[in-house]
């Protein structure tokens, strides 16, 4: 849903990563996304945290944490002590400010830092970590199961992976969306929840349980729509280089995809045996 | 051993218990235990007085909303000051006593008891009426000075009645106001004078140091509605008083009584109308409060604020979700619910959608520390002393809308901002003392009382002030329930009575220990 000013789609999945990471860097984005990035905002990471047992003094890798909303609640309200990695180092920066700002960057319980890294690459030892989590990324992986198997890796035996997700049935997807700025968006390149549970299986890894919160993602696309609305309103220079029709009609077309079902939000934890 | 019978079936009870508190008896006033349950979805007051026997009335028609709503339940502030004692204890000691939970935010004067109009619904019970009262200048500056005196300086203070524009000293009543130190003065009219009479109009909007906000009854676009709830077509008096205030530069807030099946389905066109009309900024919608004078009803099927939710969802499709209509923390968060808007033409953005209220008026959920500014800038737009239009609103929403980091340029949005109000007030069927003891919307007496308003109209206050300033008894007045056809009578002005001989007081739970 985020156009691409200059138009032209780059292919190579290196090429798709990056610029995966430097669009979700944009100030453009990041006024249309708001603050929390992901669909069921911090109430899902709450049951997240819940589902996968995050609980005091816990190491938490936290894999393409963005602007670190999601490490920086693990880090107060569960007091985890959380690494965020990303591969925007303008994300990381801005996450790290962020987590000063608010007193909680460090290394420890509660605290949490940020570092510039590859999913596909993650700068950890092996089972480093008691949990990884992941929220509305792995969709937008090229090599979903290299990231996978990255995780399953670096998290000790016994630890929960857990991913909240796009999921939809690719069959059905609307081929408006099927190009890189869905893909950006979360939505073109999302599975089945059989598609991840595959992954997760070729990674060695042990789905626990699947939970459908399709709501939070018909929720975030309203919100995507209020804001660009709001934006075009107040006729803000944010949206100059922008195409509001296309935007729109590609708000529209998700809000569809929700509709009908094909396209929606899943909680998932799998466990490394 | 003889023949026992086979094992009875085990049956649970339809409801889920939920609270334990006090309400009233609807005929005879009398406080009672009542209790709170959860049945089919729905959210039901029962109780049950010696006297008259049991009564049910439906709370919410959404058990979840309602169970929901509690979580933004704010603490409250102190006034600084009281009025009375507790001597019997809720809802009898108004008011206010040192057990009131919250400050007022909202204080109202009836200035007079006659009006204009002889409307079928009137929770006054105002009309043209041989016994009524008019309060001179004196009495409502009584009134003014033990609103300042709890409050400092008070949020809002509205003037209503009766009509009170046809009280004859109500400009020099609000002007007095300001000269209190009150920040906001609103006039609550069926705008027949703001119709015919332009100087009035012009009148007010000289008030300083800013006109009142006007406060517009306006139930509805269809003859039938207006024939159905004020017994005369208003629409040509209606748009003249519109038209007129959008010439003088008044502000206007619509509020719209609401029953069912008379205009519950006008709930869009009413919001569409405002929207689309210069002088509105606001809609408040009542669902109508049985008290006074009111139509027949069903206490089990009366409409409830999440009625005025799905109506508006079903009746402006893609303006609106449920979801953007939040709780008011002030008061109890089950009585009202507000959301802001902004519009540009065919564009209507639900503030709710912008910022997530949730992280930041969830007062019950132990959470990391929310952004103090975002908090107090939405809880005064989520208020009820929230007023359109004004410099205060405009500057919250500036800072809510920067607090969910978008750019300076919505700033310049907040002329856009409309405001949709539901406020379902409580009667003498649906009265919970819960929710009562920390309401914050209260009545000022003449006689430098602050009671709570559905306390007024529920308890017996309103007839008490109103013997009190004509000299002539009054009620007691009993809600238009098809279950009390039988026992009811018709006043003089419209309204049902019936013959009150109180019995034995009740004992449950007052004041005996086991012997």
């Amino acid at each position: 849903m985020i156009a691409e000013p200059n138009g032209s789609l780059p292919t190579e999945p290196a090429e798709i990563k990056a610029c995966c990471a430097a669009g979700y860097q944009s100030d453009v984005v990041a006024l249309i996304l708001g603050e929390s990035y992901h669909p069921g905002g911090a109430a899902l990471t709450r049951r997240l945290a819940g589902a996968v047992g995050v609980t005091d003094g816990c190491e938490v890798l936290d894999v393409a944490s963005g602007p670190g909303s999601t490490a920086m609640l693990l880090a107060r309200e569960f007091r985890a002590s959380v690494l965020g990695v990303d591969l925007g180092e303008g994300a990381v920066a801005q996450a790290n400010r962020r987590a000063a700002d608010a007193g909680v960057a460090g290394r420890g319980t509660a605290l949490v830092r940020f570092e510039v890294g590859d999913a596909e690459r993650l700068p950890l030892p092996d089972a480093s970590v008691d949990v990884v989590v992941s929220e509305c990324a792995l969709c937008t992986f090229p090599d979903k199961l290299a990231a996978a198997a990255e995780m399953a890796r670096v998290v000790r035996r016994g630890g929960r992976i857990g991913i909240t997700d796009v999921v939809l049935d690719p069959d059905r997807l609307d081929p408006e969306l099927a190009d890189l700025a869905g893909w950006v968006a979360c939505l073109a390149d999302a599975r089945p929840v059989e598609g991840y549970q595959a992954i997760f299986s070729s990674a060695g890894l042990e789905t626990m349980s699947v939970e459908r919160h399709d709501q939070a993602l018909g929720d975030m696309i309203d919100m995507i729509d209020a804001r660009i609305t709001a934006l075009a309103m107040a006729k803000s220079t944010a949206l100059a280089d922008v195409d509001l029709a296309s935007l729109r009609r590609r708000v529209a077309v998700a809000r569809r995809a929700v509709a009908d079902g094909v396209a929606g939000y899943a909680l998932m934890v799998a466990r490394r045996p | 051993m003889t023949n026992r019978p086979a094992t009875l079936p085990r049956v649970d009870r339809d409801e889920v218990f939920l609270e334990y508190t006090k309400s009233i008896c609807p005929v005879c006033k009398v406080v009672v235990d009542a209790e709170v349950n959860a049945r089919g979805g729905r959210i039901v007051l029962s109780k049950r007085c010696r006297d008259h026997g049991k009564f049910e009335a439906l709370i919410s028609s959404d058990a979840e909303a309602y169970l929901a709503a509690l979580r933004y339940n704010k603490p409250g502030t102190l006034p600084l000051a009281t009025q009375t004692e507790v001597v019997d204890g809720c809802p009898l000691d108004c008011g206010m006593c040192p057990d009131h939970k919250q400050h007022a935010c909202l204080g109202i004067i009836e200035v007079n008891s006659n009006c204009n109009l002889d409307c079928p619904i009137c929770f006054a019970d105002s009309g043209h009426q041989p016994d009524h009262f008019v309060l001179s200048l004196a009495q409502i500056e009584t009134a003014l000075d033990a609103f300042v005196e709890a409050e400092g300086e008070p949020e809002v203070v509205m003037f209503s009645g009766g009509e009170p524009t046809i009280h004859p000293h109500i400009l020099e009543a609000m002007e007095l106001a300001y000269a209190k130190g009150v920040k906001n003065v609103t006039l609550n009219t069926n705008g027949i004078r703001l119709a015919h009479d332009r100087k009035f109009v012009k009148a007010l909007a000289a008030i300083a140091p800013k006109p009142p906000g006007i406060y517009l009854q306006f139930d509805g676009l269809r003859e039938q509605t207006h024939l159905a709830i004020r017994a005369r077509d208003l629409r040509s008096a209606k748009q003249a008083a519109l038209d007129n205030c959008a010439e003088a530069g008044l502000i206007v807030t619509l509020a719209a009584a609401i029953e069912r099946d008379v205009n519950d389905d006008e709930l869009g066109d009413i919001v569409r109308f405002g929207i689309d009309h210069p002088a509105v900024r606001a809609v408040a919608f009542q669902p109508v409060t049985h008290s006074g004078r009111h139509l027949e009803f069903d206490p089990m099927e009366r409409l409830c604020n999440a009625d005025v939710v799905d109506g508006l969802v079903e009746q402006c499709p893609d303006w609106f979700k449920k979801s953007d209509f939040f709780p008011v923390p002030c008061c109890f968060p089950t009585c009202r619910s507000i959301t802001y808007v902004l519009v540009e033409g065919d564009n209507v953005v639900p503030i709710p959608r912008l910022v997530d209220l949730d992280e930041h008026l969830d007062y019950v959920t132990n959470r990391a520390l929310p952004d103090f500014t975002v908090r107090h800038a939405l809880e005064k737009l989520w208020s009820a002393s929230a007023l359109p239009g004004t410099e205060a609103s405009a500057t919250e929403l500036e800072c809510a809308t920067c607090g969910i980091d978008l750019p300076d340029a919505v700033k310049s949005l907040t002329d856009k901002a409309f405001m949709i109000v539901i406020q379902d007030f409580q009667d003498p069927y649906t009265l919970n003392v819960k929710q009562l003891m920390k309401c914050c919307v209260e009545e000022l007496t003449h006689d430098g009382r602050i009671i709570p308003f559905c306390a007024y109209n529920s308890v017996g206050y309103r007839e008490q002030v109103k013997a009190d300033l004509t000299g002539t008894a009054v009620g007691p007045l009993v809600p238009n329930s098809s279950a009390l056809a039988q026992l009811l009578s018709t006043t003089a002005s419209g309204a049902r009575t019936t013959e009150v001989t109180i019995g034995k007081k009740d004992q449950t739970n007052v004041g005996r220990g086991l012997s």
